[in-house]
C-alpha cells in the first residue's frame, strides 16, 4: 500500500512542477500567439497612407466608432494606427502640429520602444522613420553631409509593429478636430525611388 | 515562481530515479507477470495523472493570471495605483500577456501614466450606488483625463451622459485644486453620472505628456486627488 501512496505523492509532485512549466510557458507564448492582440489587429492598415482610426471620439449625437477594440479607451482622445512591415521598406510617419496636444508612439510586439509628443517638432513638422537596423546603415551611407536629414530615425526591434496616434480633445468643441487631426498625420512606405525623388523635391524647396 | 522551478524540477527527476530502484528486489515467481502488468498500467496511469493535472493547472493557472487586470508592475500612490511599465518594451511577461489578449494600447513612458483606483480612501471597494467626493491636484502634466467606467460592457440602454473629465474642463477652485463628484444623482459643481445603475465602478486618471512617468517613486499621496465616500443610496 505504501509504495502505491508515495508512487502517487511523486506523481502529484512532478505533475505540479509540470503545472509550473506549462503556466510559464503559456505566459510566454500568450503575446507571440494572439490573434486579438494589437499587431495583429492593426495589420489591416498596412496598406492606408494615413492612420485607420481605432477609436474616434464622439461628436454631438455621433457616438464613438462601434468597432472600436480598445478595452477601456480615454473618451477625449482620439486613437489612429499605422501597421508597418519594414520588409517593404522604411516606414515614415509625418504630423504637422496643430492647436492640439498629438502624440506618437511606436510599438511592437513586446511593447512601445519610442514615444514622442508633438512638443518635440521642428517648425512644426514632426518626422519618424521607422527602420530595421540593416535600413538605418544604408541611411546613414546615403546622407548627405551638407545637408543633413532633419528626420528623427528609430530602428525598430522587429520588421512588423504599428505606431499609434493620439490627439487630445480638451474640450467637447476640439472633438471633430481631434478626429480630423488624426486622419491628417501621413505614414507612407518609403521605397527606394520614392525617395530620391522626395530628396531632390525636399532639396528644392528648401528645407 | 522562477526561482523555485529548478529546485521542484529536480526533486521530480530525483523521485523518477528512485521509484523503480526500490521496486526492483520484490520481483519474484507467479505474480511477476501481473505485477509486472500491474505496473506497467499503473506507472502509465501515474504518468497521464501528472501530464494531466499539469496541462489543467498549468493552463488555468495561465488562464487567470492573465485574464483580468495587470498582476504585477502596479506602484501605490494614496488611493491610485500608476502602471508605469505597462506599455514599455521591458514590461514583465504577465503584463504582455495581458496587453494581447485584451488587444490595448498602453501609454508608452514619452507619451503619459495610467493611474487607476478600485477603492476609496477606507479602502472600501468603489459601488456605483456610493457618492464620492474625488478632489485634490494632480502631479504636472500637460493635460489629464479623469474618467470613470464599469466593468464589462456598457448597458445598452442608458443614455450616455458624461464618462469622464478633462484638465481643460474641469470647474477649478481659486487655488486651482479640483472637486469632481461621482454619484448617481445630479450634483452641483463638477458632476461625474454613475456609469451603471449598480455593480463595482474603477476610476481612470491618465496624464499626458507628463515628466512623472519616468519617476512614479517621487509622487505621493499629495500629488493625487483624494477618493472619499460621502454616502451611498439605501
Amino acid at each position: 500500500m505504501r509504495p502505491v501512496s508515495l508512487r502517487v505523492v511523486y506523481a502529484t509532485l512532478v505533475g505540479l512542477v509540470l503545472a509550473g512549466l506549462v503556466h510559464i510557458a503559456a505566459v510566454l507564448a500568450i503575446p507571440v500567439l494572439s490573434e486579438k492582440d494589437a499587431v495583429s489587429r492593426t495589420r489591416t492598415s498596412e496598406g492606408l497612407d494615413h492612420p485607420q482610426s481605432i477609436y474616434a471620439v464622439a461628436t454631438g449625437d455621433d457616438p464613438s466608432t462601434p468597432e472600436a477594440w480598445l478595452p477601456i479607451p480615454d473618451p477625449a482622445v482620439a486613437v489612429g494606427v499605422c501597421a508597418y512591415d519594414l520588409a517593404d521598406g522604411p516606414m515614415r510617419v509625418s504630423a504637422r502640429t496643430g492647436p492640439l496636444s498629438l502624440s506618437l508612439a511606436a510599438h511592437a510586439r513586446r511593447g512601445a520602444f519610442y514615444a514622442v509628443t508633438d512638443q518635440a517638432a521642428v517648425r512644426g513638422a514632426l518626422d519618424l522613420v521607422i527602420l530595421t537596423r540593416a535600413q538605418y546603415d544604408e541611411a546613414l551611407a546615403d546622407d548627405d553631409e551638407n545637408d543633413p536629414s532633419r528626420d528623427v530615425r528609430i530602428v525598430a526591434p522587429d520588421s512588423r509593429g504599428f505606431v499609434v496616434v493620439r490627439v487630445i480633445a480638451g474640450l467637447p468643441s476640439q472633438r471633430p478636430a481631434a478626429n480630423a487631426a488624426v486622419q491628417a498625420v501621413s505614414c507612407t512606405t518609403d521605397t527606394p525611388a520614392d525617395e530620391a525623388g522626395k530628396d531632390g523635391s525636399g532639396k528644392g524647396s528648401g528645407r | 515562481m522562477k526561482l523555485t522551478m529548478p529546485e521542484g524540477f529536480g526533486r521530480a527527476l530525483a523521485a523518477g530515479g528512485s521509484n523503480p530502484a526500490s521496486r526492483r528486489g520484490r520481483r519474484n515467481g507467479v505474480g511477476r507477470l501481473v505485477a509486472r502488468l500491474w505496473r506497467k498500467s499503473s506507472v502509465a496511469g501515474l504518468a497521464a495523472y501528472a501530464l494531466a493535472l499539469g496541462g489543467v493547472l498549468g493552463l488555468a493557472s495561465a488562464d487567470w493570471a492573465t485574464s483580468g487586470g495587470y498582476p504585477f508592475g502596479g506602484v501605490q500612490v494614496g488611493d491610485w495605483t500608476a502602471w508605469p511599465r505597462a506599455g514599455a518594451a521591458n514590461a514583465d511577461p504577465y503584463t504582455r500577456a495581458v496587453n494581447a489578449r485584451r488587444g490595448e494600447i498602453p501609454l508608452a513612458v514619452g507619451e503619459g501614466l495610467l493611474l487607476t483606483a478600485a477603492a476609496d480612501d477606507a479602502g472600501q471597494a468603489l459601488d456605483a450606488t456610493c457618492t464620492y467626493r474625488i478632489g485634490g491636484g494632480t502631479p504636472p502634466a500637460r493635460a489629464w483625463t479623469l474618467t470613470v467606467a464599469g466593468r464589462g460592457p456598457r448597458d445598452p440602454g442608458r443614455a450616455p451622459v458624461r464618462e469622464g473629465f478633462t484638465s481643460t474642463e474641469v470647474l477649478r477652485s481659486a487655488d486651482g485644486r479640483f472637486t469632481v463628484v461621482l454619484g448617481p444623482e445630479v450634483q452641483p459643481g463638477n458632476w461625474l453620472p454613475s456609469p451603471r445603475a449598480s455593480g463595482p465602478v474603477r476610476l481612470a486618471l491618465r496624464l499626458y505628456d507628463t515628466p512623472v512617468a519616468a519617476s512614479v517613486g517621487s509622487l505621493d499621496r499629495s500629488t493625487v486627488p483624494a477618493v472619499t465616500r460621502l454616502g451611498c443610496a439605501p
